[in-house]
């Protein structure tokens, strides 16, 4: 079949992502909008644009029979999910299966298997691939989860049975404070993904986060892209992405690929998906360990794009229409080195706090090698109501410390003002003496937030810059009367005094 | 708007506990505690600084003077009228940073607690943020329910301070 028009249920960088690759292989692309979202990029980049909802994502991105009608209503063939929202929900695919829509991801059954985490576990080491030692609690009180934990024994991690991307996820050291821990995991669980069961198991030592995106088509074929190691994260959110990996080597990493691909057959995979492992150790000695799927499109997919020279996008669009993989195994291969920056509107100074308000000043650099995702444009609001995401900066380079320096001088060439953003830690992780070296692990940020978030006074130049917004501005904007731009005549009365 | 410019002008702006005294003698000079500074306005938000032109971006809005300055970002306070510093905001009572559901409260009126103990949980963006007291007191007072969406600076809480001493 061919796809002529594709429903996207999601909203900034990844569906502004979609439309443009939905444009390029002639689909059209229908955007969806929460009443917080009418005037966003996405909305106004989309061949056509319907409002599903008030801003709350209960009752909009996240509303299974109102997206539905949605691509009714537009005659949509295929609905993409993106990442985050519904993308994980195997219901949501059902609904898509049995209203003739196409559901741009894995089958609904596939994402159900691969989305429970016991489930998922048994059939990797059924396909014999490596697992860490954990269990579901059949006794879900927190007796139960505690009991199971000191049967593993600690440290261990307790997280949500059903979804992923740090929601619901706790690291217990000891007994102190576990309780506490399983019911805010609870909570947050039962928030996230409507579901508080959780899961438990052994706590690895300084891991590294290394995973592999393979690509299934409907016809047998399932081919890996090789790695990304997402290492940099902060209360399990991936902050810093890149490929290759430092910590495998050639040996190792065509064992995962394989590995990778195993678990895509073992679980009849289609479409586009992402096996995470967990690696203890490094170079030749590295052993992994299979942590989850996330049966979707990845937020860091850009660096497997620029270093493998695909367009996994194009390539799901392709796929969800019956063609077969646009690719052979022995054609992909891996050239340079790219890496990705995740630019939140968080405050890294206050707890990484989620920050919401208007983007004053945005500015993204651009240059040789500077790819830069994002779903949002000066002038734009960062509504309380969603993710944090402004932006993701991607710098390619042949070797990794060239692609580094490209990716620290974009971000000292990325203005955002208005609203608090993480470029400053971003940066400071960038010159980090352990990340340089590629020795770090999943819970290195943590470990060095002090002296990640140190600060210095601002140098005169700084001040003398401030003081100078109002006074150009009085004169640069005043006879752009009704623009967008703060009122600078307002701000007159405080000086000379 | 030309006598805008021509005019020497002084202001202060205050960045975190240190306050900075500044004349703008002219289009192209600016002096920070008494250090001349050259400035040239590119018109685009962005302007170069110092003797080395460093290219800073610069951005108004209310009292807030927000700078973007090789990958760092200060915002400076234009200090509103004379005399009270707006300082961090706990003085014995604690608010929510940001538009934020209560999903928990842990304390009622009368309740002793200790710095650092959480006494309520919001949850904004679809995360949990733990409010933890920012010293030893008495709880004297508690302005919200849980499950009530709550808007940033209201005082959620009110705590009668206990002596450092």
């Amino acid at each position: 079949m061919t796809l002529r028009r594709v429903l996207i249920a999601n909203r900034g960088e990844i569906a502004v992502r979609i439309i443009r690759a939905c444009r390029e292989s002639r689909i059209e692309a229908i955007a969806v909008y929460s009443d917080a979202d009418e005037k966003s990029l996405h909305a106004r980049l989309a061949d056509r644009a319907i409002r599903i909802g008030p801003p709350a994502p209960g009752e909009s991105y996240l509303s299974i029979p109102r997206l539905i009608e949605a691509a009714q209503s537009t005659q949509a063939d295929a609905i993409h999910p993106g990442y985050g929202f519904l993308s994980e929900r195997a219901a949501f695919a059902r609904a898509c299966e049995e209203a003739g829509i196409v559901f741009i991801g894995p089958p609904a059954a596939v994402i159900e298997k691969m989305g429970s985490k016991i489930a998922a576990r048994e059939l990797m080491q059924s396909a014999g691939v490596p697992v860490v030692p954990g269990q579901t609690p059949a006794d879900q009180t927190d007796e139960g989860v505690l009991a199971a934990a000191k049967a593993i024994g600690y440290p261990v991690l307790v997280k949500a049975s059903a979804g992923g991307g740090g929601k619901g996820m706790r690291a217990l050291a000891g007994e102190a404070g576990a309780r506490e821990a399983v019911q805010s995991a609870r909570r947050e669980s039962a928030a996230a993904f409507g579901d508080g069961t959780l899961y438990v198991e052994r706590l690895v030592q300084r891991p590294r986060h290394v995973e592999i995106q393979v690509l299934a088509d409907n016809h047998g074929h399932v081919v890996h892209l090789f790695e990304r190691e997402c290492s940099l994260q902060r209360r399990h959110q991936k902050v810093i992405e890149e490929t290759p990996s430092v910590a495998i080597d050639d040996s190792v990493r065509a064992r995962m690929g394989d590995a990778a691909v195993a678990a895509a057959r073992a679980c009849g995979y289609r479409n586009a998906g992402t096996i995470e492992f967990l690696v203890e150790g490094s170079g030749k000695h590295a052993r992994f360990y299979f942590l989850e799927m996330n049966t979707r499109l990845q937020v860091e997919h850009p660096v497997t794009e620029e270093v493998v020279g695909v367009d996994l996008v194009r390539a799901q669009l392709a796929v969800a229409a019956g063609a077969p993989l646009p690719w052979t195994q022995t054609e992909l291969g891996q050239r340079g080195h790219a890496i990705e920056c995740r630019v939140y509107a968080e405050d890294p100074a206050n707890g990484f706090l989620p920050q919401a308000g208007r983007l004053l000043l945005y500015r993204e650099p651009s240059g040789p090698g500077i790819r830069v995702d994002s779903g949002f444009v000066e002038g734009d609001t960062i509504a309380v109501s969603y993710d944090p995401l402004i932006a993701k900066l991607v710098a390619s380079a042949e070797t990794r410390t060239a692609a580094i320096e490209r990716a620290s001088a974009a971000l000292r060439a990325f203005p955002v003002l208005g609203i608090r953003t993480n470029i400053a830690f971003l940066l400071r992780l960038l010159e980090d003496p352990a990340f340089r070296r590629g020795d770090v692990h999943t819970g290195y940020i943590d470990e060095h937030l002090a002296a990640l978030n140190r600060d210095e006074p601002p140098a005169l130049e700084a001040v003398a810059a401030a003081a100078l917004a109002s006074h150009t501005q009085a004169v640069a904007i005043a006879p752009a009367a009704g623009s967008s731009r703060p009122d600078p005549w307002s701000q007159l009365g405080g000086w000379g005094r | 708007m030309g006598a805008l410019i021509a005019v020497a002008r002084t202001l202060k702006l205050r960045h975190g506990a240190s306050e900075h005294a500044i004349t703008i003698v002219d289009e192209q000079h600016v002096r920070v505690d008494e250090v001349d500074i050259p400035v040239r306005a590119n018109g685009d938000g962005s302007l170069r600084v110092g003797s080395a032109g460093r290219l800073a971006w610069s951005m108004a809005a209310g009292n807030t003077r927000w700078v973007f300055l090789d990958g760092r970002v200060y915002e400076f306070e234009v200090p509103a009228g004379r005399g009270r510093a707006r300082g961090a905001g706990h003085h014995g009572s604690l608010s929510a940073p940001m538009p934020a559901t209560v999903r928990r409260i842990n304390v009622k009126v009368g309740d002793r607690v200790e710095r650092g103990d959480t006494l309520l949980i919001l949850e904004a963006m679809k995360m949990e943020l733990p409010v933890k007291s920012q010293s030893a007191g008495v709880i004297e007072t508690i302005n919200c329910q849980e499950g009530e969406l709550v808007q940033p600076g209201v005082p959620l809480i009110e705590i009668e301070e206990a002596d450092e001493a």
